[in-house]
């Protein structure tokens, strides 16, 4: 049941099409981006062997309009479709709408990604497959419910209300305390209706000080399911991640090989092929980890697992879908080396106001320990209808320390973008907070320390000095003698 | 070895130096007063560092480089910081004593600042040699700069300021020099000032005044400081020397036009010649003169456009560091042509109100004369400007000042012609600057500048120093303020720039944050020009690294804006220049009562006032309290409320230029 993969489409835009294309570039296989008018001009585009316009800037009309997205992969004659991340990669209709129309999907099958999708089943699920899950209740219809549960498990506040549909962070609110209960369940209720359509609930402890540590894994049709060990995301702001690193710094070898095992567990039972991840939240007080959920896409931290493993995921992702075995076996994977990725985001460092715009200048880092995936160039209209994020930068190094300092150069002394606002300052204040170096850090570093991290310590660098000569040489030979003179 | 005097010795080592070398040493001006008495003190410290390797080799007593208004001008026109040319000196010449100027309580400044902020300031500037002056000679206000100054083991120079006078006598500068004495504790660590700052002295007025302090104080080493206003200054300074002076002041020959100090070369050749031996590698010095041949022709813009000596200095006085900054104002404000009338109503008016023509009373007096003479010549033409002459001349030479010997009518008019005077003079005459070397004016100035509350004023007037009378900052307070205008935390020089001048220093630190080090890498003609055709190219270097920008082409402007494109390293970039927009809009003038127009042309830096901030529509204001301060000429002038009222409407927005008479304010009178 081989089928070789000789061109795909790319349904997705900026940072995760390009990354995307750049393993199938690799691989000689012909890429067709998609894109909307503002897209026009985008890198994404720029970068592939064709493309195929789908419509208006909304995404409903363009990059989330699946008979757009697959009539232009018919017609483009694309034998695969790619999602990227985000927009369909997670939508279990477009993933059948895919394989009817008779293409190759490159991502897990649908029905894992439908019951992935739903909260309630995948905790069922994990619960089945022996993985412990964060004590709550299922299917939450009133508060009283959930007093009672509190009551009978001897579970204290704070406790955490989730759309059963939800994921990315998305419709999930915290209690403090029964006081606000009443509020706070009405509120997530209509959220998740907003969100998911759905106003199904349910209800967790909440785990303070929890870390985010996540498991990737992969898996063949043939029933093969490996990891690629783990990924901690505990930095997050607004509960979307901004720093990720490999390996974790809580884990000792015993929880890693724990967590990983339990993953791979999962995964096999409920029949994991391609990319995926498993969320666990872990209590680096008492040591102990819980299942919150699957993620059935290659997701955007994927390229720390890369560097210390050496594995290219979207290419074990093509090898997958082309029905080939797992190239490699779990005794071949083995980590040699600490990465870091910071997500370059177009937001103001201190708000998080997105930043749209023309990105007037823009300085790459380099060097051998340096990875980018960006999805903008120099010159580049940074448009307000979609993520904020312009690109991945990722260090690697001998242990941790290295990944710092080297990150630190980067951010600190390479890194340029004008002409937007990007994050980078809070980033590098980040990544120099004695605390995050020294790896002790909750889901709420960023808010626990947002005082501290706003300062920028942007450093000289002579390249930008000369650029601000020459503006002003630019300004003068245009306007000639100033009266401030 | 010629630098026979090194940052590092104490004062007292120096002093010692001096009295026992038998040569007169020099200060070259070069670096400071020579810019700013003929190019308005626009010479970038890119072009003076060239200067730096010969004067380190020149043998000078001291190089004067810092103060006065080079401070100021420095951040507003030059945008350099006062502080980085010290450290660019100190790379290039480590020992030569480097010089300030500073003004007592007023420091680099235009206004008395408190005692804890002259303190602070004084106590962080890197500098030997410390020439203050109080342009009062009220040598209680030089405290302060004193007690810092010498507990750093930096030399203190004390100035006294120089006019030639019927009252300015031996007697009296003997009493002011007493005074500099009591405050240093004796004659050892000092050197006194001769500061004639506006070129005034006649040399054998010089040399009889030299040699009675040495007579009183023989051990009491003194500098001669003398502008060539009035043509006569080598005559003088080689009678200063025969007197007793052991330090002159000089500039390069190639720098001198007319309102500066004296040539350095000819100085040498001159007092050689009369068998007064001076200490000056004179090769190098020839060097040093030729150096600047290199850069001096790119401030031909910068140079007064009153050419010539002008012996009539004798009688205005205005000194040469303000001549060409007085007469580019009357350029810009269009009032050139009454310059003569100007200066002549300044030399009578030197004679009404007694103090000493250096800032920043030079300032008050220029502000205030001009204003005088342009209100005249605005109602009624140049008959009105000759009119007003005539009556002060009766008044100060017929009458000899006696207010009851005028006719009524010209008592009338005597009695509004300091009606609108600046708020720097109404503060100088109630004593806000220290006490007056004459005494307060006669009581009809207080009439004439306050109107019916003259006594009241005079009750608030002061014989305090205002050492004693301005109230502390908080600094922590003034910090803070600094850290909101520019989004981050200030290092502590700009701190110190923005206590002397809080507007221009956020200009300053914003303009530096856009281009940079700019003002310190480009050559003078492009800083000032830019590249002028295709193909042009600058180079220049930082931190060791070449770097070279070409200008490929300057587009038409289209809707405001214009593309440059350039070669930046050999990477083509493209410039969006926006042009000042070219709509004139007219100014509505304030009208009646109820409207606060602009008393003079200037730029609202302030709406509101300290104590309550910023004022906005609706507020309730007090007769008397400031609603907004006007910057014109480096002077700060209140806007006050007339009466107890609300504000109805406010017509001028934040750092606007706003014309004399300009819509500012509208009032509703509270009932």
């Amino acid at each position: 049941m081989e089928k070789k993969i000789r061109s795909v489409l790319i349904a997705n835009r900026g940072v995760p099409a390009v990354r995307v294309m750049d393993t199938c570039r690799d691989r000689r296989i012909h890429t067709i981006a998609v894109y909307s008018n503002p897209d026009r001009l985008a890198y994404h585009v720029r970068l592939a062997d064709s493309a195929v316009h789908i419509g208006e800037a909304p995404p409903l009309e363009s990059y989330l309009n699946m008979e757009k997205i697959i009539g232009a992969a018919l017609k483009a004659g694309a034998d695969a479709l790619h999602p990227g991340w985000g927009f369909l990669a997670e939508n279990a209709a477009f993933a059948e709408m895919v394989m009817d129309a008779g293409l190759i999907w490159i991502g897990p099958p649908p029905q894992v990604i439908r019951a992935m999708g739903d909260k309630v089943e995948a905790k069922r699920l994990a619960q089945k497959a022996n993985v412990p899950t964060i004590p709550g209740l299922s299917d939450v219809r009133d508060i009283n419910q959930i007093k009672h549960w509190l009551e009978e498990e001897n579970i204290t506040y704070p406790i955490m209300l989730k759309a059963a549909r939800g994921g990315g962070g998305k419709g999930m609110t915290r209690v403090n305390s029964e006081d606000e209960l009443q509020v706070a369940f009405a509120k997530a209720k209509s959220e998740a209706m907003k969100a998911f359509g759905d106003d199904r609930l349910l209800v967790e402890k909440y785990i303070s000080k929890g870390r985010h540590i996540e498991v990737q894994v992969v898996g063949d049709f043939y029933g093969k399911v490996v990891h690629l060990y783990e990924r901690e995301c505990t930095l997050q702001r607004r509960n979307q991640k901004i720093i990720e690193e490999a390996p974790s710094p809580s884990l000792d070898e015993d929880l890693r090989e724990e967590i990983c095992y339990t993953a791979v567990r999962l995964m096999r039972e409920i029949g994991y092929s391609s990319a995926g991840t498993v969320e666990f939240i872990f209590d680096s007080m008492t040591k102990k980890f819980y299942f919150l959920e699957v993620n059935t896409r290659l997701q955007v931290e994927h390229g720390v697992t890369e560097l210390i493993t050496g594995l290219d995921l979207v290419s074990l992702m093509i090898d997958v879908a082309e029905g080939k075995p797992l190239p490699v076996r779990q005794s071949q994977i083995k980590t040699n080396r600490w990465a870091l990725e910071v997500r370059i985001n177009a937001e103001d460092p201190i708000t998080f106001n997105p930043s749209f715009g023309t990105i007037t200048r823009l300085q790459l880092p380099q060097g051998p320990a340096v990875r980018i995936t960006q999805g903008v160039y120099e010159g580049a209209e940074v448009p307000p209808y979609y993520d904020s994020l312009l690109m991945l930068l990722m260090t690697t190094g001998t242990n941790r320390n290295g990944a710092i300092r080297t990150m630190d150069r980067v951010l600190g002394r390479d890194l340029r973008v004008e002409g937007v606002k990007t994050i980078a300052p809070l980033l590098l204040s980040i990544i120099r907070h004695p605390k995050f170096q020294a790896g002790h850090f909750s889901t709420s570093f960023i808010e626990e320390h947002m005082d501290e991290l706003v300062a920028m310590f942007e450093e000289k660098n002579t390249e930008d000095e000369v650029l601000k000569i020459a503006k002003y040489v630019a300004k003068i030979s245009a306007l000639g003698p100033q009266n401030w003179m | 070895m010629w630098n026979i005097v090194r940052p590092g010795m104490s004062p007292k080592e120096i002093v010692k130096v001096l009295r026992e070398t038998e040569a007169v040493m020099l200060t070259s001006t070069g670096m400071r007063d020579a810019g700013q008495s003929d190019y308005k003190n626009r010479h970038r410290i890119h072009d003076l560092v060239t200067l730096a390797p010969y004067y380190e080799k020149m043998g000078l007593f001291s190089a004067e480089c810092h103060g006065g208004a080079r401070w100021h001008v420095g951040i507003m026109n030059r945008r350099e910081s006062p502080f980085e040319e010290i450290r660019l000196l100190r790379e290039y010449m480590p020992n030569v004593l480097l010089q300030t100027l500073i003004r007592e309580t007023n420091l680099w400044g235009y206004r008395p600042y408190p005692k804890n902020v002259i303190e602070y300031v004084v106590s962080q500037v890197d500098i030997d040699v410390w020439r203050c002056f109080s342009f009062l000679n009220d040598v209680r206000n030089m405290r302060s700069v004193a007690e810092i100054v010498m507990s750093r083991g930096r030399l203190f120079q004390p100035a006294i300021s120089f006019t030639q006078a019927e009252w300015t006598t031996n007697e009296y500068y003997l009493s002011v020099i007493d005074d500099i004495v009591d405050l240093c504790g004796g004659t050892d660590e000092i050197i006194l000032c001769i500061k004639d700052m506006a070129g005034v002295g006649s040399p054998k007025r010089i040399e009889e005044l030299i040699d009675a302090i040495k007579q009183k104080y023989p051990d009491l080493v003194i500098q001669y400081h003398r502008h060539t206003t009035d043509g006569l200054a080598l005559p003088a300074l080689l009678a200063a020397a025969r007197a007793g002076a052991k330090v002159l002041d000089v500039e390069e020959d190639s720098l001198t036009r007319f309102y500066g100090q004296p040539p350095i070369l000819a100085v040498h050749a001159y007092l050689e010649e009369a068998g007064i031996k001076v200490h000056l590698n004179r090769e190098v010095a020839e060097e040093a003169v030729q150096k600047i041949r290199e850069w001096i022709n790119h401030y031909y813009w910068a140079e007064s456009p009153f050419k010539g000596f002008d012996h009539n200095v004798t009688k205005h006085r205005m000194p040469g560091g303000a001549f060409p900054s007085s007469f580019e104002q009357a350029e810009k404000g269009g009032f050139l042509h009454l310059m003569p009338q100007i200066l002549r109503v300044m030399s009578l008016y030197n004679r009404i109100v007694k103090y000493f023509d250096v800032t920043p009373g030079s300032q008050i007096t220029w502000v205030t004369c001009c204003g005088i003479v342009n209100k005249y010549a605005k109602e009624k033409g140049e008959a009105g400007v000759q009119h007003v002459i005539r009556l002060l001349t009766k008044f100060v030479e017929e009458v000899d000042q006696d207010f009851e010997k005028m006719e009524p009518h010209e008592q009338e008019e005597l009695l509004q012609l300091f009606r609108n005077a600046p708020g720097d003079f109404k503060n100088l005459i109630l004593g806000k600057y220290g006490r007056l070397p004459m005494g307060w004016p006669a009581d009809w100035v207080y009439k004439s500048a306050f109107g019916d509350e003259w006594e009241e004023k005079i009750k608030e007037r002061t014989d305090l120093s205002p050492l004693e009378t301005v109230p502390p900052d908080d600094l922590e307070r003034l910090r803070r303020e600094l850290k909101d205008q520019i989004q981050r935390e200030p290092t502590e020089e700009e701190f110190i720039l923005f206590l002397m001048h809080p507007k221009d220093a956020i200009d300053f630190i914003k303009f530096r944050e856009e281009f940079g080090l700019t003002p310190l890498v480009l050559p003078t003609n492009v800083w000032r020009e830019g590249l002028k055709k295709p193909g042009d190219k600058v180079d220049f270097e930082i931190d060791g690294k070449p770097y070279t920008i070409e200008l490929v082409s300057v587009g038409a402007e289209h809707e405001g804006l214009i593309h440059v494109v350039m070669k930046v390293n050999n990477k083509t970039r493209v410039y969006t220049i926006e042009t000042p927009r070219a709509k004139k809009k007219e100014v509505r003038k304030a009208q009646g009562p109820n409207q606060i127009g602009a008393p003079i042309t200037g730029t609202i830096w302030r709406i509101g006032n300290p104590e309550r901030g910023t004022l906005k529509v609706g507020d309730i204001v007090r007769k008397g309290e400031e609603i907004a301060n006007l910057e014109a000429m480096k002077m700060e002038n209140a806007i006050v409320a007339p009466f107890d009222a609300q504000i109805v409407a406010i017509h001028v927005k934040l750092n606007e230029t706003v014309e004399e008479g300009q819509l500012l304010f509208e009032l509703k009178p509270l009932e």
